[in-house]
Formats: C-alpha cells, sequence, structure tokens
C-alpha cells in the first residue's frame, strides 16, 4: 500500500534519527576482551577509551572536556547539546561530525609517537584554534594514563601482600570515570556515606531527574505518583552517590551538610522553585547499599518522612498523598510513610537470578512472589530490616514507573545477573501488584551526554553493541575457555530480561542463534573451547522458546536439537575418556 | 545538686562518676552527676528522662556535641528552663549550643563576638579558638589549607596555661577565664582534672557551696604523646627508654617477648582513653598480643595527624626504618585527620614509606557490648562510617570490633572473644611473614557458577586460569614450592578431573583432592548442629559422595588450588524461596576446615569478583564469632583479588571476611563499532546525505528504510 509522498523534510528527519541510533551504537564503549592479573591490557587500539575520556570536563585535575573546548572554539554550541540536537537537526550532525573528526585526529596524533603531546596540540591549535597552553594539559594527562597503562604491577602487589607489606588504598571504578584507579594492584576502598551525595554529584542528577521525568511526561502525559528505584552500592560508591541525589530530588529536597561537613538533614525545595510536584519512591536498596550506606539509609529515611509531613495539597505531593491514604487504610504514620526495603539482616540479593538461571519457575508471579519475600525487610531510624511484607506490597501496588541507574561500560545491564534480578524483579512485583507492567527505564550516563532509555531501549542497545558484535565476540573468544562462559551468561541474562520484565524482542533470540548455533563454524569452535558452555547456551535459547519468549522458526529450532544432540554425544566421550 | 553533661565517646563517663563519688565522700555536696552520651542521636524513648536531668540541673556542661537532633532537643530543654541553670558551659560544639554558653557575663554571641568587638588580646582570640577548632579544623581542611588545624590544637594546649596566669579575674574577663579553665580541664581528662572541672565550676558558679570545696587543682599536665604499657608506672618520652624498660622486665615470669622490629605491633592509642585512665580494654589487647609472642609499641596517638607519633615513636630516625611489623590503629578515626576530616592523601603517602599493613580496630562507642552482640546490623552507622569506612581510604584492613562498654559498666572494656581472633590473625601474618618461602602453604580459591564444568573460574572480567598461572611462575620464581602445569590450559584440565581416582570422573563438578569422612568432619566442626538445622546432617547433597565430603581441588606442591563451593540454595527451590538463609551448607564449612587442617594454609589468595563467603549470613559490619564468614575465614591472612570496577561488594569483602584487596584493571574498552547490515546503513545514509538529487534521495531512502526494518530499528520520529 503506497502512501502520499512524504515531504523531503520528514524524510530527511527519519534518517536523522536513524543515524543518530547508529551512532549510538558505534560509539558506545564495550569491553573487548578479559582481563589477565598482571599483564597490561592487550590492546592495541586505546584512542577509543582515551576520546571518551577526554570527552569528559576533569575537574579532578583542572581540565575542561576536548569535545567542550573544540566546539566552544568554534563558535558551535555546548557539546552536550550538539549531542543532543544531531538527533533531530542536520546542521547540528554535521558540526558534531567536525568535532569528533577533530577530536579523533588530536587523539592519533598524540598516540601517534614521540611528542605526540606537541602534535596534537598544534593540531587542535589549528583545526579549532585552541591555544596550546589550553590544550596540553588534558593531553598531557592522557598520554600519562597511556604509558600507565601499558605496565602493570598487580602480580608484584600481589606478593608484597604476601609479604606483609602495606598495600597502597585506591578508589574504585572504571577509567573513564575515575582513571585514579590506576595503578591497580591496590586495596580498593568504598567512600564515606557522610560524603554523599557529593556536589557534583548532586548537581549532574538535577539534569538527569529532569530528563526521567520529562520522558515520564513525553509518554504519559503527566508525572508519575510514585517511582520504584533500584538502590545499589556500586553506583553510589563510584559517582559519589548520583543515585541518592537523584531519589532526593524526585522528592524535592536537597542535601545538608552538618558542621562537620556530613551529610546529615536535607533541606526542602519550596513548591515555587520546585515548580512540579514531589514524586514518591519506593527504595530497593540491595544488601551491599544497606551494608555500605547506613548513613545514607537514615538520610533518605528523614528525607521521606519530612516530606510526608509537609502540609501540601496532594497533587502537588504524591508522598504526602499517598502516606495519607494509607492511613486511612489503617497504617500508622509511621508505617505509611516507610519506603526504604531491603534483605533480611545478614542476607544478600533477590535470589531471582538463581531462580530464573536454574529455571525454578512455572508461572512469572512465583518470580515477583520470590522478589518481594527476599527484599520486604524495611529499613530507616529505628529499623534494622524489620518484617514488612505487607507494607511493601502496598508500596509496590502504587508504583508506575521502575528505574535504576547504570554507570559503566563493563557492567552493563547482561554482563551480570544482577540486573534483571532486581530491576527486572521488581518490574515483575509491581507488575503483579498493579495488574499492568509498570514502565521502566535505565538512566545511562557513560557519556556525556545523560540518556534515559526505556528498559528495551536498553536491552537491544546492548545486544547490538555486545552479543551481537563480532567485535565483542571475537575478544571474548581469545580467552578461549573463559571467554564462551562469558558469551553464555551474557545469553542467560538476557534471558532473565525475559524472564523478569518481558523486554526482549524476538529478532534478539533469532540473531543469537543465527550468530552462535545456526553458523556451523561458530558452533563447532565454541563447543572446542568450552563444550558445557556451548550446552548451556543452546539450552537456554531452547528454554526461551519452550517458555514462549521466542517464536522460533523451525528450522532455526533443528539447528538448535541437531547442536545439542551432538554437543551431548561429545560430552559423554569427553566423561568416558577422563 | 545536680551536674548535668552531655559527652560523646567512652573515655569520660568513667572520670565523671569516679568524681562524683569522690567529691561527695570528701565534700558532702550531695552532688549528682547526670551524663549522657550523644555521640549518637538518642532514641526518643530516653528523651524525657534527659530533660528531667536539664531541668532540675544547676549546671549544664555540652562537650563535643555536633549531631543536629540531639543539639536541637538539648537547645530546646535549655531555653524552657534558662532561668534555673546557674552556668551553662559548650565547649566544641555546633554553634546553636555554642551561643547558649552562660558563664556570668560570658553569654551567648559573645563567645564568637567578643574577639572582632575589641582588637586586643590573645584571651579572646583563645576562647574563639577553643570554643570552634575542631569546626575550624573541618573548614581549613575543606579550603585544603592542610596545616592550620591540628596545629591549632597542640597550640592552645601549650600556650593555655600561662595564658589563664596572665588574665586578671575582672569583669567578663574573669567569665573569660573560667571557660578557658574548665577548657584546659576537659583538654586533659585525668580523673584528678574531671573532679577538678566539676568542683571549679561549682566553686565559681553557686557561690553558697563554694565554702565546702576546700582545693582544687590547677589543671594537671600530661605529655601529649608517648609510649605507653600497663606494666609501667608512667609514659615514656622515647622508644629507647621504653625499651630499656621492656627488655629489662623478667622474661622468664611475664612470659612476654623481646622486643623485635621484625615482629613487634605498633599499637595507636587513643590519648583521652589513657590520660581518663579508661583503658582496661587497651591493657587486655597488649598483654594478649604479647602473651602470643608479640611485642608492642603502644604509643598515644597524636590525634589528628598520627604521622607525629609515629615518626616519633614507631620510626628508628637515623636509618629511617620502622621499629614495628604491622600498625594497629585502636583510635577508631582517620590516619590524619581525626574525627573532623580525613586527609587520607597525606595519611597513605606516609604509610606507603613505612610500608607496614595497618589495621584499623574499632571500641564500641555508640553501643553497649549487649547491644552490639545482638544486634543484627553490627556496628552501628554512624561508627561504621567514621572508623571503619574513612580508615578504609587510609588502606586499613581488619575492621574489628575489640571492646566498649558493658551494660551498666563506666569503662571500656575487652570483647575478649574477639581480641583473640583479631590477635591470633596478627601471628597468623606474622608467621607467613616469617616462614621461609619454600614452607608457606598458599591456597588459591576460584568459583564455578552456576554450578556447571563450563563456569570453571568465574570471575567478573578476569581471565582466571592464565591469571594463576602467571602467578604460580612468579612464586615458583621466588622460591616458593609449587608445581606449575605446562599451560594455562592444562592447568585448568587438571582441576577439571583428568582425576584423582578418588571418585568416578565426570560425576563431579571438579577434580577432588580430598575425601572427608562424615565423621572427620563432625569432629573438627564446632557449628555442625547448626548447621544441621537448616541442612540436615551431614553430608547432605551438595558437595557430597556417599558419606564423604568432596573438597574439589588440585594440590601443587605447597599451593592448593581449591573450588569454592556454591551457597548451596541456588539449586533448591525450597531453599532458594526462604526470606533468610541461616548458614552455610556442610560441604560450604567443609572446604574451609579443610584448608586449616588438612592443607594447614598459611594464606588464602580469592581469585575474582566474586565469591559466596563474604555474603554468608552474619553482620554487616563488626563481626561477632557467631557470624558465618568470621567462622569460616577463621584466622587465615585473606587476600582477595578483586575487580577494581566493584568496590561496593569489595568492602564486603574487606568488612565481612577480613580481606586485603589487590585490585585487578578492567578489560580494554573500545568503540562498539559497525558490522554487517548496521555498517552497510550507516553507507547507504551517508550517501543519502551526500546526494543532492531528490530522485536519488528517494530511492536511496527505499532502501534505508527496507534496512532499517531488516535490522529492526526504530524508523518513527518522536
Amino acid at each position: 500500500m503506497a502512501g502520499p509522498a512524504r515531504p523531503a523534510e520528514e524524510r530527511d528527519r527519519i534518517v536523522l534519527r536513524l543515524y543518530e541510533q547508529l551512532l549510538e551504537i558505534e560509539q558506545r564503549l564495550i569491553p573487548t576482551g578479559m582481563h589477565v592479573f598482571g599483564r597490561p591490557n592487550a590492546q592495541t587500539e586505546r584512542g577509543d577509551m582515551l576520546r571518551m575520556i577526554a570527552s569528559f570536563d576533569r575537574p579532578e585535575v583542572g581540565f575542561r572536556s576536548l569535545p567542550g573546548q573544540i566546539a566552544a572554539r568554534l563558535g558551535f554550541p555546548e557539546y552536550q547539546i550538539l549531542m543532543e540536537e544531531s538527533a533531530t537537526c542536520g546542521e547540528r550532525l554535521l558540526q558534531r561530525e567536525r568535532v569528533d573528526a577533530i577530536l579523533r585526529s588530536a587523539i592519533e596524533k598524540l598516540l601517534a609517537e614521540d611528542g605526540g603531546i606537541e602534535e596534537a596540540a598544534s593540531l587542535l591549535a589549528r583545526e579549532a584554534s585552541i591555544p596550546t597552553e589550553d590544550s596540553t594539559g588534558m593531553l598531557a594527562f592522557l598520554n600519562g594514563l597511556n604509558r600507565q597503562l601499558g605496565t602493570n604491577s598487580e602480580v608484584d602487589e600481589l606478593m608484597r601482600a604476601l609479604r606483609r607489606e602495606y598495600i597502597e588504598p585506591g578508589p574504585g571504578g572504571d577509567l573513564v570515570q575515575n582513571p585514579k584507579i590506576l595503578p591497580t594492584g591496590r586495596n580498593t576502598h568504598a567512600v564515606n556515606p557522610y560524603a554523599v551525595p557529593s556536589h557534583v554529584a548532586f548537581q549532574k542528577s538535577r539534569d538527569t531527574i529532569r530528563r526521567l521525568l520529562n520522558r515520564c511526561l513525553d509518554e504519559r502525559g503527566r508525572y508519575p505518583e510514585t517511582i520504584g528505584m533500584v538502590i545499589w552500592g556500586m553506583d553510589n560508591i563510584k559517582t559519589h552517590g548520583e543515585g541518592v541525589a537523584q531519589a532526593l530530588l524526585l522528592m524535592g529536597v536537597v542535601p545538608k551538610r552538618d558542621g562537620m561537613n556530613r551529610v546529615t538533614d536535607v533541606e526542602i525545595i519550596p513548591p515555587e522553585t520546585l515548580g512540579r510536584p514531589r514524586i514518591d519512591v519506593v527504595f530497593v536498596l540491595s544488601g551491599i547499599f544497606r551494608d555500605l550506606f547506613g548513613a545514607t539509609i537514615e538520610l533518605l529515611d528523614k528525607a521521606a518522612r519530612q516530606v510526608a509531613g509537609l502540609d501540601e495539597p496532594p497533587e502537588t505531593n504524591f508522598l504526602r498523598k499517598h502516606v495519607q491514604q494509607a492511613q486511612q487504610e489503617g497504617l500508622s504514620w509511621c508505617d505509611a510513610a516507610t519506603r526504604l526495603f531491603s534483605n533480611a539482616p545478614g542476607n544478600y540479593g533477590t535470589n531471582v537470578n538463581f531462580m530464573v538461571i536454574g529455571g525454578h519457575w512455572d508461572r512469572a508471579e512465583q518470580i515477583g512472589d520470590l522478589f518481594v519475600t527476599r527484599k520486604c525487610f524495611a529499613y530507616g531510624r529505628g529499623l534494622e530490616g524489620d518484617p514488612a511484607g505487607t507494607l511493601m506490597a502496598k508500596a509496590l501496588s502504587r508504583v508506575e514507573v521502575t528505574y535504576q541507574n547504570l554507570d559503566n561500560a563493563e557492567i552493563g545491564i547482561t554482563d551480570v545477573d544482577h540486573y534483571f534480578e532486581y530491576l527486572g524483579g521488581l518490574t515483575q512485583a509491581v507488575k503483579q501488584r498493579t495488574g499492568e507492567r509498570p514502565a521502566t527505564y535505565v538512566c545511562d550516563s557513560l557519556s556525556p551526554l545523560v540518556k534515559i532509555r526505556s528498559l528495551n531501549e536498553t536491552v537491544r542497545l546492548e545486544v547490538r553493541t555486545k552479543l551481537l558484535n563480532p567485535k565483542w565476540y571475537g575478544g571474548m573468544l581469545r580467552h578461549g575457555f573463559s571467554g564462551v562462559a562469558e558469551i553464555e551468561h551474557h545469553v542467560s541474562n538476557t534471558f532473565g530480561w525475559s524472564a523478569t520484565a518481558g523486554a526482549v524482542d524476538d529478532w534478539i533470540y533469532s540473531e543469537i542463534a543465527n550468530t552462535y548455533v545456526v553458523d556451523e563454524t561458530m558452533r563447532n569452535r565454541l563447543a572446542e573451547l568450552n563444550p558445557h558452555a556451548t550446552r548451556s547456551l543452546a539450552q537456554r535459547l531452547l528454554e526461551a522458546h519452550g517458555r514462549g519468549f521466542w517464536a522460533a522458526q523451525e528450522n532455526v529450532l533443528d539447528h538448535l536439537h541437531n547442536a545439542l544432540d551432538k554437543l551431548e554425544d561429545h560430552l559423554e566421550g569427553v566423561n568416558r575418556q577422563a | 545538686m545536680k551536674i548535668t553533661v552531655f559527652y560523646v565517646g567512652s573515655s569520660l563517663l568513667a572520670p565523671l562518676k569516679n568524681a562524683e563519688r569522690e567529691i561527695n565522700r570528701q565534700c558532702r555536696l550531695g552532688l549528682a552527676v547526670a551524663a549522657h552520651n550523644c555521640t549518637l542521636r538518642v532514641p526518643d524513648a530516653e528523651w524525657p528522662a534527659i530533660e528531667r536531668d536539664i531541668d532540675d540541673a544547676a549546671i549544664v556542661l555540652i562537650i563535643h556535641v555536633t549531631d543536629n537532633d540531639n543539639a536541637a532537643r538539648i537547645v530546646a530543654a535549655l531555653d524552657r528552663c534558662r532561668s534555673r541553670h546557674r552556668a551553662v558551659i559548650a565547649i566544641n560544639c555546633m554553634r546553636s549550643l555554642m551561643v547558649r554558653t552562660r558563664l556570668g557575663k560570658l553569654e551567648g554571641m559573645k563567645l564568637f563576638n567578643l574577639w572582632r568587638e575589641r582588637e586586643r588580646g590573645a584571651i579572646y582570640r583563645a576562647v574563639r579558638d577553643a570554643g570552634s577548632w575542631m569546626g575550624s579544623y573541618a573548614r581549613a581542611r575543606n579550603r585544603e589549607d592542610k596545616s592550620t588545624g591540628g596545629h591549632k590544637h597542640s597550640l592552645l594546649l601549650k600556650q593555655m596555661p600561662s595564658l589563664l596566669r596572665l588574665t586578671p579575674s575582672i569583669g567578663i574577663l574573669r567569665d573569660v577565664k573560667h571557660y578557658l579553665t574548665v577548657f584546659c580541664y576537659l583538654l586533659q581528662p585525668t580523673p584528678g582534672n574531671i573532679r577538678s572541672l566539676l568542683l571549679y565550676t561549682i566553686r565559681h558558679y553557686i557561690p553558697e557551696l563554694a565554702g565546702c570545696i576546700h582545693r582544687i587543682d590547677a589543671p594537671e599536665n600530661r605529655p601529649s604523646t608517648g609510649i605507653y604499657h600497663p606494666d609501667a608506672a608512667s609514659l615514656f618520652s622515647s622508644f629507647e627508654e621504653y625499651c630499656a624498660w621492656y627488655e629489662g622486665r623478667p622474661f622468664d615470669t611475664g612470659g612476654h617477648p623481646r622486643m623485635d622490629t621484625n615482629r613487634a605491633i605498633g599499637l595507636l592509642l587513643t590519648r583521652p582513653q589513657i590520660v581518663s585512665g579508661a583503658c582496661r580494654h587497651y591493657d587486655y589487647l597488649i598483654r594478649l598480643l604479647e602473651s602470643e609472642g608479640l611485642p608492642v609499641v603502644p604509643v598515644l596517638s597524636t590525634f589528628m595527624d598520627n604521622r607525629e607519633a609515629c615518626q616519633e615513636f614507631l620510626v628508628d630516625a637515623q636509618t629511617n626504618t620502622p621499629r614495628v611489623a604491622q600498625i594497629v590503629s585502636l583510635t577508631g578515626f582517620s590516619f590524619v585527620g581525626g574525627p573532623a576530616m580525613n586527609d587520607s592523601e597525606a595519611a597513605v603517602d606516609y604509610l606507603k614509606v613505612l610500608n607496614r599493613p595497618f589495621r584499623s580496630i574499632v571500641s564500641l562507642e555508640m553501643q553497649r557490648i549487649e547491644q552490639w552482640e545482638e544486634s543484627v546490623i553490627g556496628l552501628n552507622p554512624v561508627q561504621t562510617a567514621m572508623q571503619v569506612a574513612i580508615p578504609e581510604i587510609d588502606g586499613a584492613t581488619e575492621p574489628f570490633v575489640f571492646g566498649g562498654l558493658a551494660a551498666g559498666k563506666d569503662e571500656p572494656e575487652a570483647i575478649e572473644e574477639r581480641c583473640e581472633r583479631v590477635v591470633r590473625r596478627l601471628v597468623r601474618w606474622d608467621r607467613l611473614r616469617l616462614a621461609p618461602r619454600s614452607e608457606r602453604r598458599l591456597a588459591f580459591i576460584v568459583y564455578c557458577f552456576p554450578p556447571d564444568k563450563g563456569n570453571l573460574g568465574t570471575a567478573a572480567e578476569l581471565d582466571v586460569f592464565p591469571s594463576i598461572w602467571d602467578i604460580l611462575r612468579r612464586l615458583q620464581t621466588d622460591g616458593y614450592r609449587v608445581d606449575v602445569p605446562e599451560t594455562p590450559d592444562t592447568l585448568r584440565g587438571l582441576l577439571l578431573g583428568a582425576n584423582s581416582g578418588l571418585v568416578p570422573a565426570g560425576e563431579h563438578l571438579a577434580s577432588v583432592a580430598y575425601r572427608m569422612p562424615v565423621e572427620e568432619y563432625y569432629h573438627s566442626c564446632p557449628y555442625v548442629r547448626e548447621i544441621e538445622e537448616e541442612w540436615g546432617s551431614a553430608p547432605g547433597r551438595i558437595n557430597a559422595h556417599g558419606r564423604d565430603l568432596l573438597i574439589h581441588g588440585v594440590q601443587l606442591k605447597n599451593v592448593f588450588l581449591g573450588v569454592q563451593p556454591t551457597f548451596g540454595y541456588e539449586g533448591d527451590p525450597m531453599r532458594m524461596m526462604m526470606a533468610k538463609n541461616g548458614t552455610p551448607h556442610h560441604g560450604f564449612m567443609a572446604f574451609y576446615l579443610y584448608l586449616e587442617n588438612i592443607f594447614r594454609a598459611d594464606a588464602l589468595i580469592h581469585v575474582g569478583t566474586h565469591g559466596a563467603l563474604e555474603f554468608m549470613p552474619g553482620k554487616q559490619t563488626g563481626l561477632s564469632g557467631c557470624c558465618w564468614p568470621d567462622r569460616l575465614i577463621r584466622e587465615f591472612p585473606n587476600i582477595y583479588i578483586y575487580s577494581v570496577n566493584n568496590p561496593s561488594e569489595g568492602s564486603v569483602a574487606k568488612r565481612r571476611s577480613y580481606a586485603e584487596l589487590v585490585s585487578y584493571l578492567t578489560p580494554p574498552i573500545e568503540n562498539a563499532g559497525l558490522y554487517r547490515d548496521l555498517a552497510a546503513l550507516k553507507e547507504l545514509i551517508s550517501n543519502y546525505r551526500q546526494v543532492q538529487d531528490e530522485t536519488q534521495k528517494e530511492q536511496l531512502f527505499v532502501s534505508i528504510k527496507e534496512k532499517a526494518r531488516d535490522l529492526n530499528l526504530e524508523l518513527k520520529v518522536s
């Protein structure tokens, strides 16, 4: 059916939007291998990572981002704006490409050989009129990192530890976020919870929350009254509390420091300044966050109770509205305002990952129930993990949006089973209580432009850049046995998003099957390197089909069954030999 | 007549209560001292009693109170019965409390403004400094001006007595002088000074009772630093002096070891605790270390900056070498910066040069020992933040709770079982260092999750077998006795179970290094009854074969490479569904018993992020002997090869399994790039962007749409 010819503008917009999706995939940072303790990373190409490091302001070393400087000197809008508007405006795309190209050449020069810093600086001066004194600092910093990455003293440090020497402490994180993690071989530490959230984290979170709420508004036409938020220790340590800051902002409060410079209190943002309703937040805390951020738990609890106690109309203070509703239903004020849930004391995890990976469920409700069983212990002032199943169920029954932060390139939503056990488990638990799947968003702050994506978008991006990407699996396969195990884990974790949140498109499974099983060369290679993991992979795909997550084509299923039969024979042979 | 005191920490209560008794005996004043610990936010239920103590107090002393909530409630109570109080003295508190100070003519804002109003006089400056040194220290630190605060503190200590002598007792100056005198008593909270402090305030602000008081000693001065030993009559002012005394003690009777800088433990003690004599927990620990054969050098910490004390006593100035082999801080604060701030950069720079492991152990300041024992959380959040998280940034490990106040007691005491654990661990570290390399026995522990042969060596981002293989080769070079298989793959093959013949091949996850008969297990596991309650009788179904428990691993001379069992409930729908898990399974316990009793490891090296031990049930921080991670890791030095990208779970390992982390780098990262049809689509779009001709554009657009649909890309425009 041929529709009317699209006007050229509309056509251009579609193409731009597609192009943006391609750029997003192309420029995403992914791990391209595994680490071997004590060996410098076997990497010929450090340019991508250094470009990304150069793309963030580095207040800790006092340098402005290079793309930021280039854009400013060329008279373009800020680089973040270029990134954002290039999806809809051809001119911005050209400008963005110009900045990217200059940065790329500069980093190439830097890495070329001796004298790289001067060469790169003069290129930046020539192409973007950046005075050399404004660029050499950042360039020298990048050069230093590049050098550091060429060496590795992890084994030496291990030997020192065995000699009972002092192992230097160091921060944790990934290189892009915090280059100070180098050198490795150190005793990684967490952060002082009273320093959380930091000023920087709080400022950054303003933008994130604005984007999150805008996205909700765009899709729903109104603000969500309640957001279910997963809070982990990992990202909050590395970002110095962006997750915590975001939660405070949703409720419409700012952190307040005491005489000792500790964040121990909050200040209410007046309604006129806030300009939007206060959102009710239901917190699901990892057991690790609970352990490491006891003081922060008190802060969040205090914030929730203060907001609940404000004399404000229900339409501008959803938290208070819900607390009052719950009171009318017979809860005490104290119970009605309880918002923080985690594991029973001394316990960790939702076990949803065990249930899903082990295939120990028949109905999705079992997943949601397990999630609540494990996480329904209340924390806060005077609460040390008191059992609160009913309270949590009540709180979840109001959740319209589930949400979590993603903070680094190495640990994405299919790299570990923890994302689906938490965000997936929460989403399923909410669905059971509200009757519909909540909107689920993931905040991605891997690049200078913070993005809020739906869960489905995030799964697609993750799979396109990793599981289906020859560059990714090629890197894994270089590590043989462990690499195949890693590929299998990704397939299982992707499956986890089907099981918990129905967030995996059909084509994704088809493409996975095509890549790893239908392709005979690949299948044989996997089987040779790690037959057990290969068997698990094939079984997992069949399970996806069996559980109705994937309408596989007959011929693909045949491939899977055949492959599995061969693997079983092979493994039996292996066992007989041994 | 009542004096109500708000204080923090655990050193003041005993001197206050002793002073109360003694004053009543000598002067018959009918004095009641109501003392309230404000280190932590005081629970609501306790406030009515506290408020009554404020209501009927004649004098209120508020010392070091910085908690917002406590302060607000104290302020409200003070304001309510302002007229009844003869004197209110706030020292080193937050501003809202400081301005409640009322000593004769010195009141309210004058504490801060005097100095500004009158440009003259060190005395006014001293008031301001005394009132706010902690806060200004914190502020100075924030401004990156790293010298002023601690310096000011020691300056105050030195200058105050002469300043006081020169100040006349007239007008407001009289009250200023009193304020500073009280401050001086508090800076040195000896039992005598605390008694004098109480008497001093009574004499000057309750004149009708002054007649009963015959004598008040001037503030007595204790050295600001020195070496302490419970068996010595006084502090030592130099290491040489201490050593002469130490070596002079009869070795045969006391059973204490000789000084040996290659083994000695340097202890950093808090000064108020020593000065006030509330240090039985220190004494216990010191004697225990000595009875285990480790000599000790217990040093009075220089509070704001421990580098001074270390440099003076723990380092030989001539050779610039340390005199101790391990440093244990009992101060519970950051190494440089004290309670107010932490300058971890300075701390690390210093400790790096010293190159001795730094441990920080904690005395309970805000919970009674019984509360900690009963608490499911363990150490409370405030102490966890201030006394575990912050010292960790300096590189501290082994965060043990070793002492505290027992219910109804005024003075801290040792938690003997914890002291024994931490001391025995220090002994193990000592042995690890001193044993010849050829005799050291190391156990490498890898994971396999979910349990399947294909997952052997699970670790985030780490290729485990080449990693271990490299380490083994290095160990061999360094003189450890170890067999190194030909390649990383051979190593993995060995572990996978080209077998020992102990059990039929293929039936089990990995090679079996040892079959522990169930009788042996029952005999060597003291916790077996508790485990049985959850898992039934041994051997159970996990890591079991017949009547034996299986230890998966291979031995390569003095190196054992083992596979840690998994939680056990991951494949058990019934246990998986439980809200709480209570204990590890028998196989898990047996694995660590094997390492202790059969393999006899000198140190464990857990390989990669992450295992299950540190997530076993128990308190969060400040574990007790009833917590499972503590029972499993026992006294093993525990080195944990851990992803640098996971500081959170790594910190759990550090706190709950006493691990020393050695971080590993994350894998290389690169742009994902485009491939196959994605690359082709980009090509098409690039063409589209270049051509000007409308017809061509339209044709390209058709191809673009088609390709995009094939790729399942979003074609909608929002």
